[in-house]
C-alpha cells in the first residue's frame, strides 16, 4: 500500500488501523485477565451528537460516546466484532477488497469450516453489516479504509475538460481524459483519495443533477459541448462515491458547485443536506464525504412563478414525501445544519414547503418551452449568471 | 320487547315472520341457536331443581336441505332435569311468551319465553315438523312423548302422536329438532366453541356430545357443587326508559300505584313516595299513589316517571347475582385442553348503570397451540353463562380486552387490537338485567361503566398471569445466558488472543476472568428466577386478594 498519508483529521488512516486494532484487543484481553469488565466506547453517530459550524462546513461529532460493556448480553456482539475484525485485518494486510455482501459470505465460509465458531453465524446480511459498522465506530475508521466497499451507485460524470489521474493499488498510474469518452460517463469509485483531478482548460462550474436521466439528457442535448463544466448525476441520495467525488472536485479544482434537483422536503433534507454537509449517521466521515461549497440552484420556490412551472400538492399517499414533511419540522428545530444562519436560505425553503405542502420537480423546466430542448439549459445558465441560487 | 305488549294471538305470527331477530338469520346460526336454546333450558331447569345436569347433545346430517346452502339437520338434546308436566309440553314448545319469566330479574339463561318455541317454528317452516319431545317428571309414572307444533295463527301449541311409555330415568327431557341448517364445527362461531364455552362456565355439567361423523365425547363435571341461584330482584327504576316503565305497569293492572311501585321495583319505599309527593317540582297529582295503575293517563306516567328519575334512590342490591367462582373456574379451565398455566379472577358484585353485575375472567395458555404465537387470543364471551358467538367487535367484553395494555403483562399486542398468543380469554358477565345490543342477544351493550368493570377484572387477571410469564421468561433468560457464556466465552478469548498474538497463559487467565464476569451475570439471572418463582408460589398458595394484586 504505502500510499496513505495518515494525516487526515477525519477517519483514522488505513496504515494505523492494524496497530489500533491490536491495542484495542490487548486492552480487552488484559481487562479480562484482571477479571475486570471491559467497556468499549464508540462515537455516537446521531443528530443529537452532531455539531455544525459553517466555517467547517459539514456535520462533525460532538463528545457523546456510546459505551458497550461486556456482559452476557453483549458477549455475542463483541465476539462477532473480534471475529470480523480478524477478517478485515487480513484484507488490509493482503490488499484484498470486498463488498459488505462478500464479507457476509466470507464470514459464513469461515464459520462453516470451524465448528467451534458456529454460534457466531450470521442469519442474514444486516447482521454482518451491523458488525462491520460497529467495528468502524470503535476504531473511528472509514469502512473504505477497512477495504470494504459498498456497491456505490450514482456520480456518472461528463466533461470536455476534466482529466482524472488514478494511482492504482500496484502503483501504476492511469490517466482518463473525460473528453475522450464520447457520451459515456466517467464513473467515480468510492475511494476518491487515489484520484487527482486536473483541467485541460479552465472549468467554470460543476453541476450536480439529482436525476441521472436528466443529467444524461442535458449532455445529449449538448450541455457539456457548449459549456466548460463538469456535469454529474447524483441518482437520488448521494452515495459515498458521489459525496467523496464532489468533495474532490471542490478541493482539486476550486470551482463553484451547483446542485439542481426537485423542490421537495426529501430532496432538501436527504439529498442536498447530505451532499453539502454529510449526515448524522456518518459523522466520523463527513470531512471527506461532503462538499460544503455546493449551492442549491433550484428548483427554488420563486422559480415556480418566474417560469410558470407545473407544481402540485403533496399527495397523502406519497408516503416518502409525507414522512419528509413531518421530519422537516423536526429538522428546523433540531438539525444544526438548518439552524445555522448561513443556511437560512435552505431553511426558508423547508419552511415554505411545510407551509404550502406543494412540490415541483426538476423536470418541470422542460415545460417552459416544449419546442426548445435546450430551454432547461438556458434557464440553468441564466440562474447561474444572475446568482439565482441559495 | 317490553315497550309494547304483544297480544297473545299475534305473537306467534310476529315471531314466525321475524325469526332472524331471535337467532335464525342464517342456516349456520339456526343450528347454533336451536342447540343453544335447548341446552340453556336444560341447564336452567336442572339448576332450578337442584339437580346436577348431565346433558347429551347429538348433531347429525340427514341430507340436502330445501333452502339455499343448507342441509337437513337433526339436533337432539337430552337432559336429566326435572322434566315437564305432560300438559305443559304444548306451552313450552309451542307457545310464545308462555313462561313469562320476562323481567323477573334473575340470572337465569332464559329470560323471555321465546327461545324454544322459535326453534320449533323454524323446524316447522323448513321441514314441516315441530319438536319431537319426550319428558317425564318424578310425579309422572310414565314418560310422555309426542310432536309439538306451533299453531301460528293462535299462538297455541298442539301435540301430535302423543304416547306414554316406561322410561329409563326418574325424570328428564329429550327434545329433537329436524330442520334446515348448516353445520359449522370449528372457528369462533362453531359448535365446538359453543360446547367448550358451555362446559367452561358450567363446572357442574357433565356433557356428552356427538358431532357428525364423529364418536361420542364426554366431558365430566369437575365439581358436584351446584350454583345457587339467588332470589329474583326487581328492576331498579333508574335503569328504565319511559316506554319500559309503562309496559311494566301492564303486568300489574288493577293494583294501587303505590303497590306497583313497591313490588315492581327495587328501592322504592313509602318514605321515598312521600318525599316525591311533597316535592313541588314534581307536580304530581294529589293521591296519585292511591289510584289504580290502569286508571293512569299517559301524562300521569310521564310525570311519575320523571319524578322517580329525579329522586335519589339507593343503588340496587348486589345479592341477586351469581358467580362461578375462582375455584370452580380453575378446575373447569382444565377441560378446554392441556393448559400450561392460567389465572382466574372473580370480582365482587358491583353496580353498573344501576344494575347489579358480576364479572369473572379466566385466562389460560394452551399447550397445543404454542405455535400460534402471533394470532389473536381466542375470546370466549358469556352473558349469564351463555356463550356469545357473533358480532364480537361491538361487544363490551371485546372492547374491554382491547383497551388493556397487555404488553405490560408480557403478551404481544398490536395497537388497538386483541392481544396475541396461544391463550384463551374467557370473560363472563352475570346480571339479572343484561343489556344486549339487539334482540338476538349476541353482544353486550358497551356502556362505559360496564367496560370499565370488565377492564379492571382483566387487569387483575393479567397481573396474575404476568407472574407466570415472568417466571418463564426469567427461566428462559437464565438458560440462554448460561448457553451464551459457554458458547461465546472461549470464542471471544481465542479471537482476541490471535489478533494480539497472546501467550497461552494469558489466554487461560483471560478465559478465567471472563467466566468470572459472565458468571456474575448468570448468578444475577438465577436470583431473578428464584425471585419470580417465589412470587408465583405466594400467588398460588394463598388466594391473592385484590389489594395485594394491585401492588
Ligand atoms: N328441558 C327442560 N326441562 C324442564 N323445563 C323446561 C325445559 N325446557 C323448557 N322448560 C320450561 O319451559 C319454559 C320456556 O322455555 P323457553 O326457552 O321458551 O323460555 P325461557 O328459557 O324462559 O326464555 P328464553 O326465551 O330467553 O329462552 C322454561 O322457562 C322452563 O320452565
Ligand atoms: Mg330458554
Amino acid at each position: 500500500m504505502g500510499l496513505r498519508t495518515g494525516n487526515r483529521k477525519g477517519g483514522k488512516a488505513q496504515n494505523l488501523i492494524p496497530q489500533l486494532s491490536i491495542d484495542l484487543c490487548k486492552k480487552l484481553l488484559s481487562d479480562l485477565e484482571k477479571g475486570k469488565r471491559p467497556v468499549l466506547h464508540a462515537t455516537k453517530c446521531a443528530l443529537d451528537n452532531a455539531i455544525y459550524n459553517h466555517k467547517v462546513g459539514y456535520l462533525t461529532p460532538g463528545n457523546k460516546k456510546v459505551a458497550t460493556e461486556l456482559n452476557v448480553s453483549s458477549v455475542k456482539k463483541m465476539s462477532r466484532a473480534v471475529f470480523m475484525l480478524e477478517i478485515l485485518l487480513r484484507n488490509i494486510e493482503t490488499g484484498a477488497v470486498n463488498t459488505k455482501r462478500e464479507l457476509y459470505y466470507i464470514s459464513k465460509g469461515e464459520i462453516k469450516g470451524t465448528p467451534m465458531l458456529k454460534p457466531l453465524d450470521f442469519t442474514d446480511q444486516p447482521e454482518s453489516d451491523d458488525t462491520i459498522d460497529f467495528i468502524c465506530e470503535l476504531l473511528e475508521s472509514y469502512r473504505e479504509d477497512m477495504n470494504c466497499y459498498a456497491n456505490d451507485r450514482g456520480g456518472q460524470t461528463y466533461s470536455q475538460q476534466l482529466v482524472v489521474t488514478e494511482t492504482l493499488p500496484d502503483g501504476d498510474i492511469a490517466t482518463i481524459d473525460l473528453s475522450m469518452l464520447g457520451t459515456s460517463p466517467f464513473q467515480p469509485k468510492n475511494r476518491p483519495q487515489n484520484l487527482r483531478l486536473t483541467a485541460k482548460k479552465k472549468i467554470d462550474f460543476a453541476l450536480i443533477v439529482e436525476s441521472e436521466g436528466t443529467a444524461n439528457t442535458l449532455v445529449a442535448n449538448g450541455f457539456t459541448k457548449r459549456n466548460n463544466c463538469i456535469l454529474m448525476g447524483s441518482q437520488g441520495v448521494p452515495s459515498n462515491a458521489v459525496r467523496g467525488w464532489s468533495k474532490l472536485i471542490q478541493d482539486h479544482l476550486k470551482i463553484p458547485l451547483y446542485f439542481f434537483g426537485d423542490l421537495d422536503a426529501y430532496t432538501m433534507q436527504n439529498i442536498y443536506r447530505t451532499l453539502k454537509a454529510g449526515s448524522a449517521a456518518s459523522l466520523i466521515r463527513n470531512q471527506d464525504y461532503s462538499a460544503p461549497d455546493v449551492r442549491f440552484l433550484g428548483v427554488l420556490p420563486e422559480d415556480i412563478k418566474k417560469y410558470d412551472l407545473f407544481d402540485y400538492p403533496v399527495r397523502e399517499n406519497d408516503a416518502q414525501e409525507m414522512r419528509s414533511l413531518k421530519k422537516a419540522d423536526d429538522a428546523l428545530k433540531n438539525d444544526p445544519f438548518f439552524h445555522d444562519k448561513k443556511n437560512k436560505g435552505v431553511a426558508d425553503i423547508l419552511r415554505w414547503l411545510l407551509k404550502n405542502k406543494r412540490r415541483c420537480e426538476q423536470q418541470a423546466f422542460f415545460s417552459v418551452n416544449p419546442k426548445d430542448p435546450t430551454m432547461p439549459e438556458k434557464i440553468i445558465l441564466d440562474k447561474i449568471k444572475r446568482g439565482d441560487f441559495v | 320487547m317490553s315497550d309494547k305488549k304483544i297480544s297473545s294471538s299475534s305473537t306467534a305470527e310476529y315471531f314466525s315472520k321475524n325469526l332472524q331477530q331471535v337467532g335464525f338469520s342464517s342456516p349456520t346460526k339456526a343450528v347454533l341457536t336451536t342447540l343453544k336454546e335447548a341446552v340453556d333450558n336444560a341447564l336452567d331447569a336442572c339448576e332450578e331443581h337442584g339437580l346436577a345436569p348431565e346433558i347429551k347433545v347429538e348433531i347429525e346430517r340427514l341430507g340436502p336441505g330445501s333452502i339455499k346452502n343448507s342441509e337437513r339437520i337433526r339436533v337432539v338434546v337430552d337432559d336429566n332435569g326435572p322434566g315437564i308436566e305432560a300438559d305443559d309440553l304444548t306451552k313450552v314448545f309451542g307457545e310464545y311468551l308462555a313462561s313469562s319469566k320476562f323481567g323477573r330479574g334473575r340470572c337465569t339463561r332464559g329470560q323471555q319465553g321465546i327461545g324454544i318455541s322459535a326453534a320449533t317454528t323454524w323446524a316447522q317452516l323448513t321441514c314441516a315438523q315441530g319438536a319431537k319431545v319426550t319428558s317425564k317428571t318424578k310425579a309422572m309414572r310414565k314418560a310422555v312423548s309426542g310432536m309439538v307444533e306451533v299453531d301460528i295463527k293462535n299462538n297455541k301449541g298442539v301435540i301430535k302422536n302423543r304416547e306414554t311409555f316406561e322410561w329409563d330415568r326418574p325424570s328428564g327431557t329429550r327434545v329433537e329438532f329436524v330442520f334446515d341448517g348448516r353445520i359449522q364445527v370449528n372457528g369462533e362461531a362453531g359448535i365446538l366453541n359453543y360446547l367448550l364455552g358451555t362446559s367452561l362456565v358450567n363446572p357442574h355439567l357433565t356433557l356428552h356430545y356427538r358431532l357428525p361423523e364423529q364418536e361420542w365425547q364426554k366431558s365430566p363435571r369437575v365439581t358436584s357443587t351446584l350454583p345457587v341461584i339467588p332470589e329474583a330482584t326487581e328492576p331498579h327504576p333508574h335503569t328504565m326508559k319511559l316506554g319500559e316503565f309503562i309496559a311494566h305497569s301492564h303486568l300489574f293492572g288493577k293494583v294501587k300505584v303505590s303497590g306497583w311501585l313497591k313490588k315492581g321495583f327495587s328501592r322504592i319505599s313509602d318514605q321515598v313516595m312521600n318525599e316525591m309527593a311533597k316535592e313541588p317540582k314534581n307536580g304530581l297529582a294529589k293521591g296519585i299513589f292511591d289510584k289504580n295503575v290502569d286508571q293512569l293517563a299517559d301524562g300521569d306516567f310521564t310525570k311519575l316517571f320523571t319524578a322517580i328519575q329525579n329522586t335519589e334512590l339507593k343503588p340496587p342490591s348486589t345479592t341477586s347475582v351469581l358467580s362461578i367462582g375462582e375455584d370452580a373456574m380453575s378446575k373447569s379451565i382444565q377441560r378446554i385442553g392441556k393448559v400450561d398455566f392460567f389465572s382466574v379472577v372473580t370480582r365482587k358484585p358491583t353496580i353498573c348503570d344501576f344494575k347489579p353485575v358480576q364479572v369473572e375472567v379466566a385466562i389460560a395458555r394452551l399447550e397445543e397451540r404454542a405455535s400460534e404465537g402471533d394470532s389473536p387470543v381466542q375470546v370466549l364471551r358469556f352473558a349469564n353463562r351463555v356463550p356469545l358467538q357473533f358480532d364480537k367487535s361491538a361487544c363490551a367484553i371485546v372492547q374491554a380486552i382491547t383497551s388493556v395494555n397487555w404488553r405490560a403483562y408480557g403478551l404481544g399486542q398490536p395497537k388497538d387490537a386483541l392481544p396475541q398468543g396461544p391463550y384463551i380469554f374467557a370473560v363472563s358477565v352475570v346480571s339479572p338485567f343484561i343489556k344486549f345490543k339487539n334482540a338476538s342477544k349476541e353482544t353486550i351493550d358497551a356502556s362505559d361503566e360496564l367496560v370499565e368493570e370488565i377492564r379492571r377484572t382483566l387487569m387483575q387477571a393479567g397481573q396474575k398471569l404476568s407472574r407466570y410469564i415472568k417466571a418463564e421468561d426469567k427461566a428462559n433468560d437464565l438458560e440462554e445466558k448460561i448457553r451464551y457464556i459457554e458458547q461465546f466465552g472461549p470464542i471471544l478469548v481465542e479471537g482476541l488472543a490471535r489478533i494480539t498474538s497472546a501467550k497461552e497463559d494469558q489466554k487461560i487467565r483471560a478465559r478465567e476472568g471472563l467466566m468470572k464476569i459472565l458468571g456474575r451475570d448468570a448468578n444475577e439471572a438465577k436470583n431473578q428466577v428464584s425471585e419470580a418463582n417465589r412470587k408465583l408460589e405466594i400467588q398460588k398458595s394463598k388466594d391473592v386478594t385484590e389489594e395485594e394484586v394491585e401492588e
